[in-house]
């Protein structure tokens, strides 16, 4: 019932503001960058953008190479997802007010050389672009956007009912690495089993878009995601958080790569819909102290309309990590 | 996320085309030693190793098609059974999923794809890598992909 009214309502208010719409340049709500040890995540619902004409400015934030792109989606629902989540991205970014040269149609995006998306900003000799980072996520019932300082991130979200079309425990097998397998395989439900493995999935392609070196140069069973036991004073948000929620780490199982305790996950449900993952690296205290754990602040938003904090309340419930 | 998969133009086998099927079946078979040889270096190197070899046949139709260039090697068979996989795992008409298509395209997110890698390897016996799923654009690539690994197992 909840969920109808809300759509009503913002409906209702689209409508307005569709008027003054037609009349202004797009409205921007200036947003504070995150500090260091922030993490700012923000995420659309497709279903309560109707407007027509609120999509259609949309478009007009996109270059034609953009446009084009979402275009060759197959299918109505799947162009509208694609739009959503290059606006999200633009308008997001272009509301941290890097500077006034930047609005959501001027940024400038281009890829790093194992193809994770991030903004080409415009260099001059009295201007050193911000150290801001992003990540973007979908499903075709959720877009997100992930935003840091001075830390690489990664996000994914999934369908909490999305269904595994194979055996989850040969896919697991195929993928994973042995620890994960065992974990799964002690789980004799295979609904908790299927939900369990959608988390652990989520958490293991947040940090690999997080190390942004492409899925095969970290192979999932490469490196091992499991929960450790709660810290005491693990997270800083305030509000509803599951009791059970624990430490997530994650540990490579070769010896080649990266110094894996320097990232840190929190894993969220979102909307009562989905699961979310979000990796980042720690923000290591300059004097050695132990790092600081992450703080996060969820909005749920419509691009160029509004957006609600939902940290803190059903809609963004903490199942993992922060810590 | 569908993000992670490759923007840039897939990699496609080029090979020379002869019309009689005997002909390339014999170019696949003597490509076999080499594509073993090249995928255990990583797929990167196949394509250049297919211009060379391909450079060295006498017959003159092939020195015809010599330069023809993103050439699909997959037989129709194996086309059409990539396709069937990849519209029951995404849910939807296999009309919509043509050769050209790319994953992206069709809503595939990273675990789609996995999903499908996985599906594929079961129905044909193989196994492709993490390294294989990253460099498929489109529908086309998938089934490219199978038949070298197929042809590189014979």
């Amino acid at each position: 019932m909840f969920p109808y009214m809300r759509g009503a309502s913002f409906t209702m208010k689209l409508h307005c503001f569709d008027k003054k719409f037609f009349n202004s340049s797009p409205l921007l709500v200036p947003v504070q960058l995150p500090c260091r040890t922030e993490t700012h995540f923000w995420y659309v619902l497709p279903d309560e953008v109707k407007s027509e004409a609120l999509l259609s400015k949309y478009r007009e934030l996109l270059p034609q190479s953009e446009e084009k792109k979402v275009d060759s989606m197959c299918g109505d629902e799947l162009r509208k997802g694609a739009l959503l989540a290059r606006a999200l991205v633009r308008t997001t970014i272009a509301r941290y007010q890097i500077n006034t040269e930047v609005s959501p149609r001027s940024l400038e995006f281009t890829t790093n050389i194992h193809g994770k998306p991030e903004v080409r900003w415009q260099h001059s000799d009295d201007w050193l672009p911000p150290p801001l980072h992003f990540n973007i996520s979908h499903t075709s019932s959720l877009v997100a956007c992930g935003v840091t300082m001075d830390s690489p991130i990664g996000i994914d979200v999934e369908e909490k009912q999305r269904a595994i079309k194979n055996n989850v425990l040969s896919f697991v097998r195929r993928y994973f690495s042995g620890h994960e397998v065992e974990h799964l395989s002690s789980i004799l439900d295979p609904e908790v089993q299927r939900q369990e493995f959608l988390k652990l999935w989520t958490l293991k392609e947040a940090y690999v878009k997080a190390l942004g070196r492409g899925f095969s140069a970290s192979p999932f069973n490469t490196f091992t995601i499991r929960f450790g036991p709660a810290k005491e004073g693990s997270f800083h948000l305030s509000g509803k958080s599951n009791s059970e929620e624990s430490e997530i780490l994650v540990k490579s199982l070769d010896s080649s790569t990266h110094d894996t305790s320097t990232w840190q996950f929190a894993l969220l449900e979102l909307a009562g819909s989905h699961y979310a993952s979000i990796c980042r690296r720690k923000d290591i205290a300059p004097e050695g102290k132990a790092s600081v754990p992450m703080k996060l602040k969820v909005w749920k938003t419509i691009p160029l309309v509004e957006d609600k904090i939902v940290s803190g309340t059903d809609s963004a419930v903490i199942i993992g990590g922060l810590s | 996320m569908a993000s992670l998969l490759s923007t840039s133009p897939a990699l496609s086998a080029t090979l020379a085309y002869t019309a009689a099927p005997r002909c390339s079946m014999k170019q696949v078979n003597s490509f076999s030693t080499v594509l073993r040889a090249s995928i255990q270096g990583g797929l990167r190197l196949v394509p250049k190793i297919h211009i060379s070899k391909a450079a060295t046949r006498t017959s003159p139709l092939s020195q015809r098609f010599r330069t023809r260039i993103s050439c699909s090697i997959a037989q129709p068979e194996t086309l059409a059974i990539v396709q069937n996989t990849i519209a029951k795992q995404l849910s939807i008409e296999e009309s919509t999923v043509a050769p050209g298509t790319k994953f992206a395209d069709l809503g595939a997110d990273s675990l789609d794809t996995v999903e499908i890698m996985m599906a594929l390897e079961e129905k044909f016996g193989v196994s492709i890598g993490e390294g294989g799923a990253e460099n498929i654009a489109t529908v086309q690539d998938a089934a490219d992909l199978i038949e070298k690994v197929k042809s590189a197992a014979a």
